[in-house]
């Protein structure tokens, strides 16, 4: 590898999992960190620490150029940005090359054209990408049955100059968009001062479904596999899978065409994420958006196909190409994630930062933990909650399911409350086993189901925390 | 039994209260030789042995100095005192905000903004941290005189870092 010196800008546990790569590489690191960071696992591993500011993120891990002269003044020739924090800002990828370190993610004028969201969907459509069908102002309802037939039912009528959910309605048909088109022109013309509607189809059973790709900045670009992500509360990922193995494998292949088509047209550059809305209903996807950096759920994807895709994201930054092609990449087995978030899930997930007194973290065939907790450790109030994310990988999803579910079994936590007794409620849960949910299953079923007691128990209730 | 960071730090407090010259604790598996004298070495201790901490007392009042917050197995990479008069313990330690390049002049070639003897105020500038070219002046914040220098112009320094000392008037 061409790369000495590694700058590590992030902390927790991307720090300690980018660490482990760069030493398995041979890579001299440079951990930069704030005052509150300055014990602890990664500060541990790293060959040399360096404090770059007080506690708070934006005075410390927020600041693009000071993690750039750390950088430069540590005598790194490339900076890993994790996810979070500075990771898909541009200003950091183009401050990186400005000095002459390489930035292991993508150009700055990729971030920018696929951090925007209307540029990133100019982008899907020009490589024939599908984003969710809709229509222009519709102005009669004779023009919006029409459009809603072509369209096919469910659909939502939207405020053009809306937002929030304000002068939204939904039509199941003919009848029911008739009856609603007036009232939603009136409401959105009161509410925004404009009754222009439009025409969106709308995902009854919406899964969040989104393929891992890596390109090497020529236009060459391979995928390991979709993620299913559908566990969500709040738009927050708390549970995440691979394969998706909801989806038919005709429209998993059409899904990774289509990731593919899309960023080696953008000559895509480093490991990124081609997020879709997968229509459980009408077997169709949607594109959503692109992340432009590693993902936290990352390992799944390195569980079923073996690589290790820190370690490809450093080779692609060294210049040294992505070394191997799509038929290298073969996907076994099924794993799944679970987020350890010191929050407590009985209490709307109420922050509960504090020192871990008890940590016996699990063992076992498939079983994997990436943390940078320990006993002791005292979880710090300034930045997210993720103490850890549990990775169980096994020949079949069944397999993984209970893989996991032992392995929680088996974790000893104490001190912070964590979200693990839900993520255990839920893959025991009879919906998750059956593969029946949607992204609104945890904050319409599952959370209640966890809060009442209800749903299947394979000793959930025995998980301290 | 562990030793936390805390208990390190609440030593080192209780330490700095008192009127005590030297603490030496060693308990199986830890060792902490604290004293006034920062040219005390701990007993029994070769160049450089096992966690030895020196602290002027109420010299560092915050936790984050870069005593306690070098982690053990890296070098704390301690900038060469360009003067090396024993600091005192009612000195006040100017420590920088962040980390960046410390830079004694406004610009090469000019003058420093203050030499040791030279008295300051609080308002007075007394160095420049440089981040991506970008000047922050730091300033003494306390009246008296400037007594240590203890960074090298042009050197890389971290948050917490003592970058002079000044004896309050």
């Amino acid at each position: 590898m061409s790369l000495k010196r590694l700058f590590v800008a992030n902390r927790g546990e991307i720090a300690v999992r980018i660490l482990r790569s760069a030493r398995q590489l041979g890579l001299e690191t440079v951990l930069g960190v704030s005052a509150a960071d300055t014990q602890g696992l990664g500060a541990e591993m790293a060959d040399r620490v360096v404090v770059l500011g007080p506690a708070p993120a934006a005075k410390s891990y927020l600041d693009c150029r000071l993690v750039v002269h750390a950088a430069k003044g540590t005598g790194c020739d490339a900076l890993h940005p994790g996810y979070g924090f500075l990771s898909e800002k541009p200003e950091l990828s183009r401050l990186c090359e400005s000095v002459g370190v390489a930035f292991v993610g993508p150009r700055a004028e990729t971030i920018e054209a696929l951090g925007d969201k209307l540029s990133a969907r100019r982008l899907a459509r020009e490589t024939g990408v599908r984003t969710v069908p809709g229509t222009d102002h519709m102005i009669s309802v004779a023009a919006a049955r029409a459009a809603a037939a072509e369209l096919g039912y469910p659909v939502v009528m939207k405020a053009s100059a809306g937002g929030g959910g304000r002068g939204m309605f939904k039509a199941t048909g003919p009848a029911e968009l008739e009856a609603s088109f007036d009232k939603a022109a009136r409401e959105a013309q009161s509410a925004f001062g404009d009754g222009r509607l439009y025409l969106e189809r709308f995902v009854e059973r919406a899964r969040h479904v989104e393929v891992q790709i890596v390109g090497d900045g020529a236009g060459n670009v391979v995928h390991f596999g979709e993620r299913d992500c559908s566990v969500q509360r709040r738009y927050q990922k708390l549970i995440e899978e691979a394969p998706a193995s909801a989806v038919p494998d005709a429209t998993r292949e059409r899904l990774h065409e289509a990731a593919l088509r899309l960023t080696r047209f953008a000559k895509y550059r480093n490991a990124g994420t081609v997020e879709f809305l997968y229509d459980v209903d009408r077997d169709d996807f949607y594109f959503i958006e692109v992340n432009s950096r590693i993902q936290v759920e990352h390992p799944v994807s390195e569980a079923i196909t073996g690589h290790d895709l820190i370690a490809l994201q450093l080779r692609v930054a060294a210049g040294d190409g992505l070394g191997l092609s799509q038929s290298d990449i073969r996907i076994a087995g099924h794993a799944i994630e679970c987020r350890i978030n010191a929050e407590d899930p009985r209490n709307n997930f109420a922050p509960a930062p504090g020192r871990i007194t008890r940590w016996r973290p699990p063992m076992g065939e498939g079983i994997r933990l990436d943390t940078h907790a320990r006993e002791g450790y005292l979880v710090p109030p300034f930045y997210d909650s993720m103490i850890g994310k549990l990775i169980a990988h096994g020949r079949t999803r069944d397999e993984a399911i209970s893989r996991m579910l032992s392995a929680i079994e088996c974790f000893t936590l104490e001190g912070p409350k964590t979200t693990l007794p839900l993520a255990a409620a839920t893959v025991a849960h009879p919906d998750f086993r059956g593969n029946r949910i949607s992204t609104r299953w945890l904050e319409d079923v599952g959370l209640p189901d966890f809060q009442t007691g209800r749903g299947g128990h394979d000793g959930a209730h025995r998980i301290p925390g | 039994m562990t030793i936390k960071p805390q208990d390190i730090e609440a030593l080192i407090a209780l330490f700095e209260t008192s009127e005590w010259d030297e603490l030496h604790l060693k308990i199986p598996d830890f060792e902490i030789f604290l004293s006034s004298d920062p040219l005390a070495r701990a007993p029994g201790s070769a160049a450089a042995a096992a966690p030895v901490v020196t602290t002027a007392p109420g010299a560092a009042p915050s936790a984050a100095g870069p005593a306690s917050a070098v982690p053990p197995g890296v070098s704390p990479a301690a900038p060469p005192a360009v003067s090396s008069v024993a600091v005192q313990p009612h000195w006040i330690a100017v420590k920088a905000p962040n980390l960046g390049t410390f830079y004694r002049a406004p610009k090469p070639g000019s003058p420093a903004f203050v030499e040791v003897g030279q008295a300051v105020t609080p308002e007075t500038e007394i160095c420049l941290i440089e981040v991506m070219k970008l000047f922050t002046t730091v300033k003494a914040g306390v009246a008296g005189m400037v007594r240590q220098v203890c960074v090298e112009d042009a050197v890389m320094v971290e948050f917490g870092d003592t970058l002079f000392y000044i004896e309050p008037a």
